[in-house]
């Protein structure tokens, strides 16, 4: 195990006739916040669930090792008729018995529901649900957090206050993070995980694979004046793979960066037009993502 | 804050304690008054015909008590109980308690608390029963009502355990109670056949007319196989219950 709090291999959850996992195998390094990235029905709630205990995986095997594990439902609901603050001291006498009970408050506070910890949580939003399950799962210091969709619910405000934590968990926890919002998987995430159909189609850093993936790499080139010069100058090139644009801006492709980034400038640098910049195609993780789950 | 604490809070604030209260009490009241003045109430609405009814008496007044308070009483126990046993039936609750807890520690005190409430409230019924009838018409046998009431606070544990099983089973609130009831009901039709009848919780309910009326006990055999299937339900409930996915 070592360094890997969770290792998992060939995981296979099937329910009746449906294939949920099918031969999932991951690993996730302590301390690390790892993203679960995945379309509706991927299988990345199972995936959780097996991780947390609360399924038995139909074939396969996994080893966490973490004592202290939380979970975080992706819509957290509790007894309606419980207070904020014995929902969150609950889970502390639960999971560290004894522990100092200014915790409890102090998490509150972090969360932002101190002012509501007297209210029963009947009344309370998705969204502070959200809140008390994440602090209700922090209180206990969980070696491994297991967070599924933690900002889905959230205002803006609220997603931005997650998503400090989560960055404030990374040393001191390992969280797994699922997401439907690749912008925060991206901002919080040392490494993802993408789940299709119950497989694991791609694990590793956002670096890799918004270098490897199957797309070549890209240059756009904003020119003043008509672009359609340059994609005629540009599609000449043997070294240019693919072409296209016109008005000011041109995009540019070819079999390594390393070529473009030799022979771009040279080429523009004949053609009689003026360049106002030019820079690699950033890819988001939203298009390696719809390009891997294709 | 602890589970037993949960527990204890849940009895309160969803006013369970108090409906299981007002079940046996209020038949606990009604017992003693209908036996007492029910001459005067047939004779008032028997429209002018000649009803024969059996004049009051403590006995009376406490069958008709305790007719009532179970058949209502057992369907309130079940369902308070249910509603507690049957956690799962919240998933993300059910996740929040299962990733902290393991499945006796959650499930313990749920039992113990139910089972204390049901029987508090039955022997509060009891007593308010035993209090009016004495006050009305005449004191029951005292020795015939504690030992009756012994043996039916078993069969309310029991109830509770049998709750928690049928919860093992089903994740539904609703449907736990309702297969518990059920099951009583199955146990008291097997009850029929004279030689399984002595064996079976169901011959405990029959115990209570009988020692008040100042019958001999003979319940030694259902209240031990009471008490066995009641030990039984509860674990084989934390084997099932732990086995179950959420």
């Amino acid at each position: 195990m070592g360094s890997n709090v969770v290792e998992a291999t060939e995981i296979t959850k099937r329910y009746g006739e449906t294939l949920a996992l099918d031969g999932v195998s991951l690993s996730v390094r302590r301390g690390s916040v790892y993203g679960l990235v995945g379309p509706n029905g991927a299988g990345k709630t199972t995936l959780l669930g097996v991780l947390a205990g609360l399924r038995t995986p139909t074939e396969g095997s996994f080893t966490v090792d973490a004592s202290r594990v939380a979970v975080l439902p992706d819509t957290p609901k509790f007894d309606p008729w419980m207070k904020a603050r014995e929902v969150v001291d609950l889970s502390l006498s639960l999971v560290l018995p004894g522990s100092d009970p200014s915790a409890v408050d102090a998490i509150l506070d972090r969360t932002g529901l101190l002012k509501v910890a007297h209210r029963r949580v009947g009344g309370f939003s998705r969204g502070m649900l959200q809140r008390l399950g994440l602090a209700a799962a922090v209180v206990g210091n969980p070696e491994l957090l297991l967070l599924d969709e933690p900002a889905a619910a959230l205002d803006p405000a609220g997603r931005r206050e997650v998503l400090n934590m989560v960055n404030d968990l990374r040393g001191e926890s390992t969280v797994v993070f699922s997401s439907h919002i690749l912008d925060d998987v991206e901002e919080v995430c040392d490494e993802i995980g993408i789940l299709n159909g119950g497989r694991i189609v791609y694990e590793g850093t956002l670096e890799e694979l918004v270098r490897g993936s199957s797309r070549l790499p890209s240059y756009r080139v904003r020119v003043r004046g008509n672009g359609d010069q340059v994609v005629d100058a540009l599609r000449v090139c043997d070294w240019v793979t693919d072409v296209s644009g016109g008005g000011d801006t041109v995009i540019v492709s070819a079999g390594s960066a390393a070529v473009i980034e030799r022979e771009l400038v040279r080429c523009l640098a004949r053609i009689d037009i003026g360049v106002v910049s030019v820079a690699p195609l950033e890819r988001s993780l939203e298009d390696v993502f719809l390009e891997v789950t294709r | 804050m602890s589970l037993w604490r949960l527990e204890i809070l849940r009895l309160f604030r969803t006013h369970r304690l108090w409906i299981l209260l007002a079940v046996f009490t209020s038949f606990g009241v009604l017992g003693p008054l209908t036996a007492r003045f029910l001459p005067e109430i047939v004779a008032a609405f028997g429209g002018g015909i000649e009803i024969s009814v059996p004049p009051p008496s403590p006995e009376l007044a406490m069958a008709g008590y305790l007719g009532n308070a179970l058949q209502i009483g057992i369907l309130a126990v079940a369902f308070v109980a249910a509603a507690a046993l049957a956690f799962d039936a919240k998933p993300e609750m059910a996740v929040y308690l299962r990733t902290r807890a393991t499945i006796q520690r959650i499930l313990t005190p749920r039992y113990t608390v139910n089972m204390v409430a049901a029987i508090a409230s039955f022997v509060i019924g009891t007593a308010v029963a035993y209090v009016g009838t004495a006050v009305l018409i005449d004191a029951p046998r005292l020795g015939g009502t504690l030992v009756a009431s012994m043996l039916l606070a078993v069969y309310l544990a029991f109830v509770v355990a049998l709750t928690g099983l049928a919860a093992s089973f089903v994740r539904s609130v609703t449907g736990a109670a309702l297969i518990s009831v059920g099951a009583l009901i199955v146990f008291g039709i097997i009850g029929l056949i004279p030689q399984a009848d002595q064996w079976l919780p169901s011959n405990l309910v029959g115990s209570f007319d009988a020692l008040i009326a100042g019958g001999e006990f003979a319940y030694g055999r259902s209240l031990l196989s009471t008490i066995i299937l009641s030990m039984g339900s509860i674990a084989a409930s934390f084997v099932l219950m732990g086995r179950r996915e959420t």
